[in-house]
């Protein structure tokens, strides 16, 4: 992964963001961008960078908001990370671009109840069929 | 330590009046509770030769062998091949999940162990069970049953 | 031809562990599937937000039996990486011992199920007889058979003389003739090729698109192991083959998993034969300074991938598990689609499916 032209590329997609590239452990670059920005940077990854391999989404209720990483791989670790309002979060669904990410997608939808727009298959991946408890991973 | 000749004989005397056959269900456990249960069946413990024999069926079944913590998914699926085991018929929790929901006993998606949900006959706690544990427990559930 | 839905699961002989499908067949051959799992699901990662970064180290080698070692693996090599930690080169040999051996009785558990599935049942004896070698090894290092308590924040707590040593590479040249016995049934078995061959394709195309990873990716051409693209562990010292196969079947995937446990076994034997001198640990302290870390190993089935906030205080913020079961049970209805009833135990047993990881 040529890190620096990614980081590059993508400042050039988005010239009005910061991005601010953080180095993290182990071996990870973490970038920031809005929401609606998230399916054009993904989309820069898969096509022009063949960076295919989405390891996980991982969603958080960081108190102020609801943040969602996005964890690419491809030799060294790249994060997308966004944040949502925590009033009805919803983004768009990277599906139709890596059909890998769905069942990540359901399982941040359950547990912190973020839709994902335009999924082909909303339903709860892990909670039980008559689950009534709220959104698991939501801190009260 | 476990004298399995002492075990094996009683386990016999009984097993020439009947042979009992287990059903292993494993309602939300990590695994490493069933990977010892079917250990049972290989060469190094077999107990086939002591007429135990894991059946498929819960209709064919005298001994239902749980693992893992009782989840709200598995909660109904318990019952109702409990409910499908003709009588008479036991039950065995193996290992600390099933018998108090071990470390997962606060999770919110957790009940607790088998007997929040069945009539338990036996406790074998481990974490988990090693074979020789879980031959001991059943060697007791026949003693208790003669 | 009426098309039919069939229940499988959660209880079923074709299965070892709770899940469910529903298989839309007509006739003989399945057309759609749905898969429904969750009844292995512990709400783990609430769980590890109630505990200490130390509790959860016992936590976290209880989300999977078969492949606890690793999980803690993962789980302290973020932790220590928060911390700022050097682990000691000894201690990092012997964590990466467990893990290869770990990786033998995983494959060696998996080739005796698969066999069972196919009606092989002699090869399901055999395997798990052998299989007992690794066990006992692993019991007397750690003093468990399954979950063995290795690894700590820090290091390890396990130790071996030379004499133990010596022991152990017997022990493991016994068993490397023994799987190369069970290689050569793979390779010419014609029961077992017929059951497998052909059974449960995807392309490697099919295994990017879905980002399939572990054996089954490699098994279908992609060429992918942590071990040796992102060492961790002592991995960076250590000289070893990554095992793909191009025909993406059942077959290739038995090939992969029993060439890669005898490459594991060379592992071991380099860990047993150079292992440097020194500490096994390094004092970790309770509380962990504010930061966040991805962790990645290379699990039996595949990518295993920590993700952990910590926020100051003695418990993590957010501890994200994404195990590698996840990524090949995605792949399960295009595999069942146009495959016939009798071969769905062949294909639920070519993913080595765990779904206490997938369900966590």
């Amino acid at each position: 992964m040529n890190i620096d032209l990614i980081l590059h590329v993508l400042q050039d997609a988005f010239p009005a963001e910061t991005l601010e590239p953080q180095a993290m452990p182990i071996n990870e670059t973490f970038v920031a961008l809005p929401p609606a920005s998230i399916y054009l940077a993904a989309q820069i990854l898969v096509e022009r960078f063949g960076l295919r391999h989405l390891s996980t989404i991982t969603g958080q209720d960081t108190g102020s908001e609801i943040e969602l990483l996005y964890h690419f791989w491809d030799g060294r670790g790249l994060t997308l990370r966004t944040s949502l309002p925590r009033e009805e979060p919803h983004i768009a669904t990277l599906v139709n671009l890596i059909p890998g990410a769905a069942f990540y997608e359901r399982e941040v939808s359950e547990m912190l109840h973020v839709t994902f727009d335009g999924h082909p298959d909303p339903r709860t991946l892990l909670l039980p069929d008559d689950w009534d408890g709220g959104a698991p991973l939501i801190n009260e | 330590m476990l004298d399995l000749t002492d075990a094996c004989h009683t386990l016999v005397r009984w097993a020439r009046r009947k042979s009992p056959w287990a059903l292993h269900f494993n309602t939300g456990g990590c695994n490493g509770c069933d990977i010892e249960i079917l250990d049972l069946l290989t060469p190094r413990y077999d107990v086939e030769r002591l007429g135990i024999l894991k059946e498929a069926s819960p209709r064919h079944a005298d001994v239902l062998l749980c693992t893992g913590p009782v989840t709200r998914q598995s909660r109904d699926r318990l019952r109702r091949i409990y409910e499908q085991m003709p009588a008479p018929k036991w039950v065995v929790a193996v290992g600390s999940c099933s018998c108090s929901g071990g470390v997962f006993r606060d999770g919110y998606n957790v009940l607790g162990g088998i007997d929040q949900v069945l009539p338990v006959d036996i406790y074998v706690p481990g974490c988990p069970c090693r074979p020789e544990a879980i031959i001991e427990g059943l060697v007791r559930l026949l003693e208790t049953i003669e | 031809m009426t098309r039919v839905t069939i229940p499988i699961g959660p209880q079923h002989p074709a299965l070892k562990e709770p899940l469910s499908f529903l298989l839309t067949v007509e006739g003989e051959q399945i057309m759609e599937s749905a898969l429904r799992i969750g009844y292995v699901h512990r709400g783990l990662e609430r769980i590890f937000q109630n505990r200490s970064y130390l509790q959860n180290v016992h936590v976290v080698e209880r989300i999977c039996g078969i492949c606890s070692h690793i999980h803690t693996t993962a789980y302290c090599q973020a932790v220590e990486a928060l911390l700022g930690l050097e682990i000691p080169p000894r201690a990092l040999y012997l964590r990466t011992l467990l893990c290869e051996l770990e990786r033998i009785h995983s494959h060696l558990l998996w080739l005796g199920v698969l066999a069972e599935h196919i009606g092989f049942t002699t090869i399901f004896m055999y395997a798990w007889r052998d299989r007992e070698i690794v066990l006992d090894i692993m019991e007397e290092l750690s003093g468990g058979r399954v979950a063995h308590a290795v690894n700590v924040i820090g290091g390890v707590r396990i130790d071996l003389d030379q004499e133990h040593v010596h022991s152990i590479l017997q022990r493991l040249d016994e068993l490397e003739r023994q799987v190369e016995t069970f290689l050569g049934v793979v390779q010419h078995e014609r029961t077992l090729q017929a059951r497998t061959r052909g059974v449960g394709h995807l392309s490697a195309e099919q295994v990017r698109r879905y980002c399939v990873v572990g054996p089954v990716a490699r098994a279908s051409g992609v060429d992918v192991d942590l071990r040796r693209d992102a060492p961790y562990a002592a991995y960076a010292s250590l000289d070893f083959q990554v095992i793909t196969a191009e025909e993406g079947d059942v077959w290739a995937r038995t090939m992969v998993r029993a060439l890669e446990s005898i490459e594991s076994l060379h592992i071991c034997r380099q860990l047993l034969q150079q292992l440097p001198e020194g500490p096994l640990t390094v004092r970790a302290s309770r509380r962990v300074p504010p930061g966040e870390v991805v962790s990645r190993c290379e699990a039996p089935r595949g990518e295993l991938v920590y993700y952990i906030r910590s926020d100051g205080s003695d418990r993590p913020a957010r501890v994200k598990v994404r195990t590698p079961t996840l990524t090949t049970l995605i792949t399960l209805p295009d595999q069942l689609r146009g495959v016939n009833t009798a071969d769905v135990p062949t294909v639920l047993s070519g993913v080595d499916l765990c779904i206490a990881c997938a369900d966590r």
